[in-house]
């Protein structure tokens, strides 16, 4: 065990920061700041490729794809700055968060060159075709069909809750391509182009009023026999790797917008006297040991490399930041008392925490539900019989 | 000692029950979302069910009921997520008035013609009152600034509170009614959600904390009509107990409805919204306790065996 960083590594903090914070100042002062991943999508895609152009955008993949090579203590840093500096979240996060990685751990050198310098130059935005109305919790229930006709896969069917799809060039799709197949089996994971006549985007809109995900409809859409990862009918495999990434390093820099919310709860507490009342003390002082606790679980899930044995870490970090985060927003309204109720007037300066408050409401949804999570612990983690199912 | 509610008394709240659900269905608060959030018809369809003059005394053209009748009807506004008005002008402010002896507007009040936006400075706001307009996080709440001469008296804030937790309870039962339905119609692995002991067990202790909260409630309405020495101290416990059973409710029925609960077309956020923005009116869960643990902490709250029921 080592803690802390090395003088080499303070002065990557520093270089992080000073380059992080020049950009914000400047050419993208009008982004600073922003909580949402809707806003302004033009200019976030501008932000991705700046990041790109300057190599700060994937810096834990190697230098070959667009990468730093960077250590694990350097993209901790790196996300901690990011978050520091006020930088918008990444609108590009499924591509270098998500595909990226998968591309790197099953993706044929072919299409390593394709994608991934792409992706680390923003110029490719990813978007993720998982869930569907009748597979969600149950995503292995997917009924999208795929099936090839000449020289490409026809795709008919609908995803759901597909983030960001309206801004992104590229969707990866778990699509049934064995006719018949049930659950796990007979899927193949697709990447589709989506401009293109056989796919449809419609918005959804979310109780925040803000319309990050979407509906995606596939009516004779198309890509090429070979746009796929893995081979034919080992799409699950694919996609369960991918979803390994979802605990990645990003983590971190989440952890670092975790500490923005509950500093700003804590200003308000102490602003409005709420801060002299002990049941909200408490639940302070609560809120900042789960922080701490998720910090150093999550640097604990990053510094296994040993991914042969189950990792409790990896198991349980999911419901642990989402019940947090839960949590934090109920203390967010108890902290502001009435004033929580108000949004957006310049008078209460409080408002970005009743919007945290109706964020992380999705929190224990998606991703797996805090249900689903507790099975995942229970039956994985603690290998507890699995729960009785229907005729599935 | 009898802890039931006579049934003669239930029988308004039934009747304002069923008119309200033939009247203001998830439709309507559509409908006023994407327009002007108010209907001079759904107020005077209230108005002549007699319940903007419930509370006002006889003498003054109203029925002359009690808190407790104020506080069955205020769950059933609650059931429906009713956005008009009524609780605060009719069960909050007409009580209010009387008590202070200004009868000068009660006429008025029980026509429904002028209505009363009663302002008290532990709210950061007023519901429809008359200063610059806020934005709430209950699209179909109509906050504005609270003015300078805003009350801070005790009777006032009780009766909000009560008024509040009241349409808390209410807020709460109509969501787990749709979660529970939610529950039977979803499909996953093969089964109705709800089979599953995740799903019912979470909904199960919804009902739980409902089923609690309500006999608290009626509690603190028949204390404060009675004018008791504790009645402050009931009208916090019914605050926290409803405020706790509604926003369990809400993150329950999200829960239960998964990402479905978290879009707008699902009309499960009204709901969630209002109890949000009422937990936090007229004293949060956080200012409650604290009146309860001074009470019972060296406080004038009597306790030991002979205080138990009282």
């Amino acid at each position: 065990m080592r803690l802390g960083f090395t003088q080499s590594e303070e002065q990557f903090r520093a270089e992080c920061a000073d380059w992080l914070n020049a950009q914000m100042a400047g050419e993208f002062a009008d982004i600073r700041g922003i909580t949402t991943l809707t806003e302004k999508a033009e200019r976030r895609k501008e932000w991705e490729q700046h990041l790109g152009a300057h190599g700060w955008s994937c810096i834990g993949w190697p230098k070959e794809w667009g990468g730093r090579g960077a250590t694990l203590a350097e993209q901790v840093i790196f996300a901690e700055e990011y978050a520091r500096a006020g930088v918008p979240g990444r609108v590009n996060h499924i591509g270098i968060e998500l595909a990226g990685p998968t591309l790197l751990a099953l993706g044929t050198e072919e299409q390593k060159r394709r994608f991934l310098p792409d992706i680390a130059a923003g110029k490719t935005i990813f978007c993720q075709g998982f869930s569907e109305p009748g597979a969600g919790s149950d995503l292995a229930s997917v009924r999208t069909k795929a099936r090839l006709e000449g020289n490409e896969w026809v795709v008919e069917g609908q995803k759901i809750w597909t983030s960001l799809a309206h801004i992104s060039d590229w969707i990866f799709v778990v699509a049934r391509s064995e006719e018949g197949s049930k659950g796990p089996k007979g899927l193949t994971f697709l990447m589709m182009e989506i401009d293109q006549p056989g796919i449809e985007i419609r918005p959804i809109k979310q109780i925040n009023g803000d319309a990050e995900f979407n509906e995606t409809f596939f009516d004779g859409a198309r890509c090429p026999a070979d746009s796929l990862i893995g081979a034919v009918g080992d799409g699950w495999r694919v996609a369960m790797t991918l979803l390994s990434f979802e605990r990645g390093v990003s983590t971190l820099g989440q952890q670092m917008a975790f500490r923005n919310e509950l500093d700003g709860i804590i200003a308000a507490a102490k602003a409005n006297g709420t801060a002299s009342d002990p049941l909200i003390r408490q639940r302070i002082a609560r809120a900042e040991i789960g922080l701490q606790l998720m910090r150093y679980g999550a640097m604990r899930m990053l510094s296994n490399t040993d991914h042969s044995k189950v990792d409790g870490a990896a198991l349980t970090y999911k419901i642990q930041w989402a019940t947090w985060r839960r949590n934090l927003g109920e203390l967010a309204m108890d902290v502001l008392g009435q004033a929580g109720e108000v949004t957006g007037s310049p008078e209460y300066e409080w408002g970005m925490l009743p919007n945290l408050f109706l964020y992380s409401r999705a929190d224990t949804i998606y991703g797996g539900t805090n249900q689903i999570q507790r099975n995942l612990i229970a039956e994985r983690g603690l290998g507890m019989p699995r729960e009785p199912r229907g005729d599935a | 000692m009898d802890m039931l509610i006579a049934p003669e008394r239930l029988e308004l709240a039934e009747a304002v029950r069923d008119f309200l659900s033939g009247t203001h269905g998830p439709e309507v608060l559509r409908r006023l979302d994407a327009g002007p959030n108010r209907d001079p018809a759904l107020w005077q369809g209230l108005v002549e069910m007699g319940l903007t003059g419930l509370l006002v005394p006889e003498e003054h053209g109203g029925l002359g009921m009690g808190l407790l009748d104020a506080a069955l009807i205020a769950r059933e506004c609650g059931r429906v997520a009713l956005a008009e008005p009524l609780v605060e002008s009719a069960f909050v402010a007409v009580p209010w008035l009387v008590a202070q002896g200004d009868t000068s507007d009660l006429a008025t009040i029980a026509r429904g013609e002028r209505r009363i936006a009663p302002a008290h400075r532990l709210n950061g706001a007023v519901a429809d009152g008359e200063g610059a307009a806020l934005d709430s996080i209950d699209p179909l709440r109509r906050l504005t600034t609270l003015p300078a001469d805003a009350s801070d008296d005790a009777l006032l804030l009780d009766l909000g509170a009560l008024m509040a937790a009241a349409q808390l309870v209410g807020l709460a039962e109509a969501m787990l009614d749709q979660a529970v339905e939610y529950s039977k119609i979803r499909t996953q692995f093969g089964q109705p959600v709800g089979g599953f002991q995740a799903i019912k067990h979470k909904l199960a202790d919804v009902a739980v904390a409902l089923e609690f909260a309500r006999p608290v409630l009626w509690r603190a309405a028949q204390a404060l009509d009675d004018g008791i020495a504790s009645a402050a101290v009931h009208v916090s416990h019914a605050k926290v107990a409803a405020t706790d059973a509604a926003y369990l409710a809400a993150e329950s029925a999200i829960q239960v409805h998964g990402a479905m609960g978290y879009t707008y077309e699902v009309d499960l956020h009204f709901w969630m919204k209002r109890a949000w923005a009422l937990g936090g009116a007229w004293g949060s869960r956080a200012f409650h306790l604290n009146r309860i643990d001074a009470a019972v902490i060296g406080g004038p709250h009597p306790i030991g065996p002979e205080n138990t029921f009282a």
